[in-house]
């Protein structure tokens, strides 16, 4: 990694994708407040649109990159010993990983099947 | 009124502990004047100090939680028993007398000097009155300590960390139109460590005893950055 990437860039990173969760989120919740999809029929035609399915992967994209930069914060402060925090970077890394891949999924198989 | 402060001798004692003195209270009595007070019942009793006035930076304390210079904090405005111990964090030397080496360090690693390329004018470096307007807030800086040493980051990290003293300096020289080293110091202050720690906790805001604003200089120094970047 750069060491532009690890100190002004992780923290842009930190804040643009902070900016992007929220406007999601609160997109989300519009769209539950003004026609919630009321079945599963409803919620797959909803995820099958293109534009809601980017928005959501980038979505989740956001959210590793969030929680990659804010955790990695908090393990620079608190871990001393490198060999403890290397692997817990390591344990993270896969974590957010298996989580993207399972989350970006189901976006997949709703076009799928 | 009463005062407890924190004691530690390194020959004798393996932690600090606290011991309670009395002290008569008169009329614009400051912090100090009641720590002076204090060594004239125990002369083994040790703390920095020595302009009492708020100038020099030397007796920066913990008084009741809070970092601040004893001769300009009144006892009159503090809450009894009142609580005396060194900066949190530091290695203690003795008593109230901490070890602020790692702070100087940070100080030093900033640069604080004028850089310039140019040759050196014959006379003075000139400069318009508003881009000396935009020194204020910065240069007042006594170098006390009180806000490092308040900065859990800098607690964390005081090895890696500048600290809000540090970079409250870095942006004083960044912020002077007199100065050409932009570049250098930018570059100088990238990675996770030097600048990156902090996370806006604003603890050095709140204890700055000149009211200087170390947190807002390290924003115009992210924003610098940015703004040199894209
Ligand atoms: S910024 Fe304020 S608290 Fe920090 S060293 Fe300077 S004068 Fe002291």
């Amino acid at each position: 990694m750069s060491r532009k990437l690890s100190g002004l860039g992780a923290w842009v990173l930190q804040r643009a994708t902070a900016i992007y969760i929220g406007l999601f989120g609160v997109a989300l919740l519009g769209v539950m407040l003004v026609s919630p999809p009321t079945d599963y029929a409803q919620w797959r035609n909803w995820f099958a649109d293109p534009l809601v399915g980017i928005a959501t992967l980038v979505f989740i994209v956001s959210i590793l990159l969030h929680a990659w930069v804010g955790i990695r914060d908090v393990l620079i402060d608190y871990i001393k010993p490198l060999w403890l925090r290397v692997s817990l970077l390591a344990l993270l890394a896969l974590g957010l990983l298996t989580w993207g891949l399972w989350a970006s999924q189901s976006l997949i198989l709703v076009r799928l099947v | 009124m009463k005062f407890a402060v924190s004691r530690f001798n390194p020959d004798t004692d393996s932690k600090p502990h606290m011991q309670t003195f009395e002290v008569a209270v008169e009329r614009g009595m400051m912090l100090r004047d009641a720590l002076l007070e204090i060594q004239r019942q125990d002369e083994s009793f040790a703390f920095r100090h020595s302009c009492g006035e708020g100038v020099c930076g030397s007796d920066g304390m913990n008084v009741n939680g809070t970092n601040r210079l004893a001769c300009i904090t009144a006892v009159s405005d503090l809450k009894e028993p009142v609580e005396v111990r060194p900066f949190p964090g530091r290695p203690i030397i003795r008593d109230l007398v901490v070890d602020m080496s790692q702070f100087y360090q940070q100080y030093k690693a900033v640069e604080p000097w004028l850089v310039r390329e140019d040759p050196m004018p014959e006379q003075e470096i000139l400069q318009s009155p508003a881009d000396r307007d935009k020194l204020d807030g910065l240069y007042e800086c006594i170098l006390c300590g009180c806000c490092s040493t308040a900065c859990p980051s800098f607690w964390w990290n005081p090895d890696k960390f500048h600290g809000p003293q540090a970079l409250l300096t870095a942006w004083r020289f960044l912020a002077d139109s007199r100065d050409q080293a932009t570049e250098h110091r930018l570059n100088e202050l990238e990675g996770p460590y030097k600048l990156f720690r902090c996370h806006t906790i604003m603890n050095c805001v709140e204890v700055c005893p000149k009211g200087l604003n170390p947190t807002q200089a390290i924003g115009h120094i992210k924003h610098l950055m940015l703004r040199q970047g894209v």
